[in-house]
């Protein structure tokens, strides 16, 4: 019983952790402007992670080593800086983003001003990481935030031509008044919100965390086939509820009161309540894991102690670092900047730097030193080379795309 | 010495011709322990004759995966040889110079 | 840069194999990170330091082979990635005889505690994270 509870706990876990500020801000733009037209791109990308996840959870466990210590160790110096850098300053734009989602939620709830709740949002997230031990932290987190399952129920309540979502999602077509540039930018912008790199960070340094071993790897295969399609189930929720009321009305996406619109007009104010709730969970635990996989690059890159299972005291560069990236974060946030417009941003430069993360993680997962027996299979190779294929070609489309779309506007 | 001053600098035999460059030092485990390991004595350098970044040292292991990865990286380091430590002329900074007969062996690291 | 002159396929001979564990040192140890006896992270490998032998100075023939005498870290990231050297002094040095294994990761016999290496981790802690509060708890 105690077992079975686990494996559920794993899995709804990863369902409610899936979906972050990004996934929702871009589904949402998507759905009110193409409708489920772009659905194809989720189900790519959820794949994608699936994969992914699976190698550098699996390379961490056998290995004990975590990502960003393969990427410095197999690329040297020179590129593994830039790398590092890379990654850092894209981790950087999400913990704003995300920080910048939570205040956003509770203006949502209380009316009281963004700005305002920020600060309060930053000490939340800091004490979190300072003092909460690693499952609570992530269980807590992500049950409460499959709160956005709300999503899913108000679209049955708005009773959609199903019919007409299903032929919009299976022959996926250009809706006319929206050009096939920037069709193909909101494809790698999906792309890049479905497979964040934080996740693959925090994932394998999470792996190191709670001290997998060969035999936890069947378990964490199930959290992550059954956890994280499910939670693009959900994202495609959210395309699909604003596919149905936001794009007739020819309203597009540009704050979270008009993500939460189909939900209030399905469901009053319960249903509001409920988004408001899940939306703070979902991004509360995405501004942990993204402050978390700052701290993990950089200390994995320069060799330092680190983890949460170690006391602050046995890890402090790591702590240091994390606090510096939060003030960072929340500086950016201080210039009035806004957040929805730095989610959108940071999703494609998502998608731009996959293939830095991805790359060594195929490499190492393929060395025999690391993995011992437990290299990747020939059938993983061949996929993984497939979307290694798909990710450099997004990663190098997305900046002419950006260019010419002028950001998707 | 240190490591750094020989990686990636030119390789020359004892005419003047330049023969690729360091693209690593190789040492083996085979004194008697010293305190904990025992002394790493070093055997001699790994020549590249295109260039020193040697990049996961595909060209030496057996490593065939990722396919597409192996070959690329293989055959960017192809002619890579092993030059023992008894060949070495002069070694620094300025580069390494290779004594008039020297021996080149496979670099591929013995399993 | 002058091509290589490349040596003919049937000049490269099978090498001779060594007793003990072989090394190359950039594909095993030069990055890598280095454990201490507990398994706690120290710092990573940016460079090896050798006996010998004088730079740029003929090498008399029959001289014995270099040994590695320790592990160097320390500010070599900015001149590993844009040339030159940093001063010796600059130089944090790990004693080889310190080294219990070399795999996927350098272990030291010793403690992190005992090295100069961790000097940064031991100041940012007493300085930083002591004085907030909690930072010397386990987390709950």
């Amino acid at each position: 019983m105690k077992r079975l509870l686990g494996v559920a706990l794993g899995i709804l876990t990863a369902i409610g952790g899936f979906v972050d500020i990004g996934d929702l801000v871009t589904n949402a733009v998507v759905g009110s402007r193409f409708g489920l037209s772009l659905a194809w791109v989720v189900v790519v990308g959820v794949v994608g992670i699936c994969l992914f996840a699976n190698m550098s959870g699996r390379v961490a466990a056998v290995s004990g080593r975590a990502t960003f210590e393969v990427i410095r160790e197999r690329m040297g110096p020179r590129a593994g800086l830039a790398n590092l850098t890379a990654s850092f300053l894209i981790n950087l734009m999400t913990v704003t983003a995300e920080i910048g989602g939570i205040a956003l939620a509770l203006q949502l709830a209380s009316g009281v001003s963004y700005m305002l709740w920020v600060p309060f949002a930053l000490i939340a997230v800091w004490l979190v990481i300072w003092r909460v031990k690693f499952s609570i932290m992530e269980n807590v987190t992500g049950l409460v935030g499959l709160s956005l399952v709300v999503f899913a129920v108000a679209l049955f309540l708005l009773k959609p031509d199903w019919g007409s979502l299903a032929s919009q999602a299976l022959n996926p077509s250009i809706p006319s008044g929206e050009g096939s540039g920037v069709y193909w930018y909101y494809a790698i912008a999906l792309f890049g919100a479905a497979m964040t790199p934080y996740e693959v960070f925090f994932f394998s340094s999470g792996a190191v965390e709670e001290r997998w071993k060969v035999k936890d790897l069947v378990q964490s295969r199930v959290n992550v086939l059954l956890g994280f399609p499910l939670g693009g189930f959900l994202s495609l929720a959210i395309a699909a509820c604003a596919a149905v009321v936001l794009l007739p009305a020819g309203i597009s996406v540009t704050t979270l009161s008009q993500v939460a619109l189909p939900v209030i007009q399905a469901g009053g104010q319960l249903a509001l309540a409920v988004l408001i709730l899940g939306v703070v969970a979902a991004t509360f635990g995405a501004a942990l894991e993204t402050t978390l996989s700052s701290g993990y690059t950089l200390a994995q890159f320069f060799g330092w102690s680190w983890g949460k299972f170690r006391r602050p005291a046995e890890a402090a560069r790591f702590h240091v670092a994390m606090i510096v990236v939060l003030l960072a974060g929340v500086a950016v946030l201080a210039t009035g900047v806004d957040p929805i417009l730095v989610t959108e941003y940071s999703v494609v430069f998502s998608a731009i730097a996959l293939p830095l993360t991805y790359l060594p993680i195929l490499i190492v997962a393929n060395d025999p030193q690391y993995m011992g027996k437990h290299v990747n299979g020939r059938a993983v190779n061949i996929v993984a080379l497939i979307y290694l294929v798909i990710i450099l070609v997004a990663s190098v489309a997305a900046i002419p795309l950006m260019i010419a779309t002028g950001a998707g506007a | 010495m240190i490591l750094n001053d020989i990686l990636g600098r030119d390789v020359m035999d004892s005419n003047g011709e330049r023969l690729g460059e360091v693209s690593d030092v190789r040492f083996a485990l085979d004194a008697a322990p010293a305190q904990l390991l025992s002394r790493a004595r070093m055997v001699g350098i790994v020549v590249s004759p295109r260039t020193a970044t040697s990049f996961l040292g595909y060209e030496r292991q057996d490593l065939s995966q990722p396919w597409p990865v192996a070959q690329l990286l293989r055959w960017r380091h192809r002619g890579s040889f092993l030059v023992l430590w008894e060949d070495i002329a002069v070694m620094g900074p300025d580069g390494v110079r290779l004594r008039s007969e020297f021996t080149a062996y496979e670099s591929t690291l013995p399993r | 840069m002058s091509k290589a002159k490349p040596i003919p396929a049937q000049d490269i001979k099978p090498a001779p194999r060594p007793a003990g564990l072989v090394l190359d040192a950039q594909l095993h140890l030069l990055d890598r990170q280095i454990l201490d006896v507990d398994g706690v992270p120290v710092t990573t490998v940016d460079d090896v330091e050798l006996s010998g032998p004088a730079p740029d100075e003929p090498i008399p023939e029959g001289a014995e082979a270099p040994h590695i005498t320790g592990l160097l870290t320390g500010p070599v990231l900015g001149t590993r990635i844009f040339g030159g050297r940093p001063p010796s002094s600059r130089f944090i040095r790990i004693p080889w005889d310190m080294v219990a294994g070399v795999d996927t990761v350098v272990s030291l016999g010793v403690r992190a505690n005992s090295l100069d290496a961790s000097w940064v981790e031991r100041w940012m802690r007493d300085q930083v994270i002591a004085k907030i509060p909690g930072g010397r708890h386990d987390p709950e």
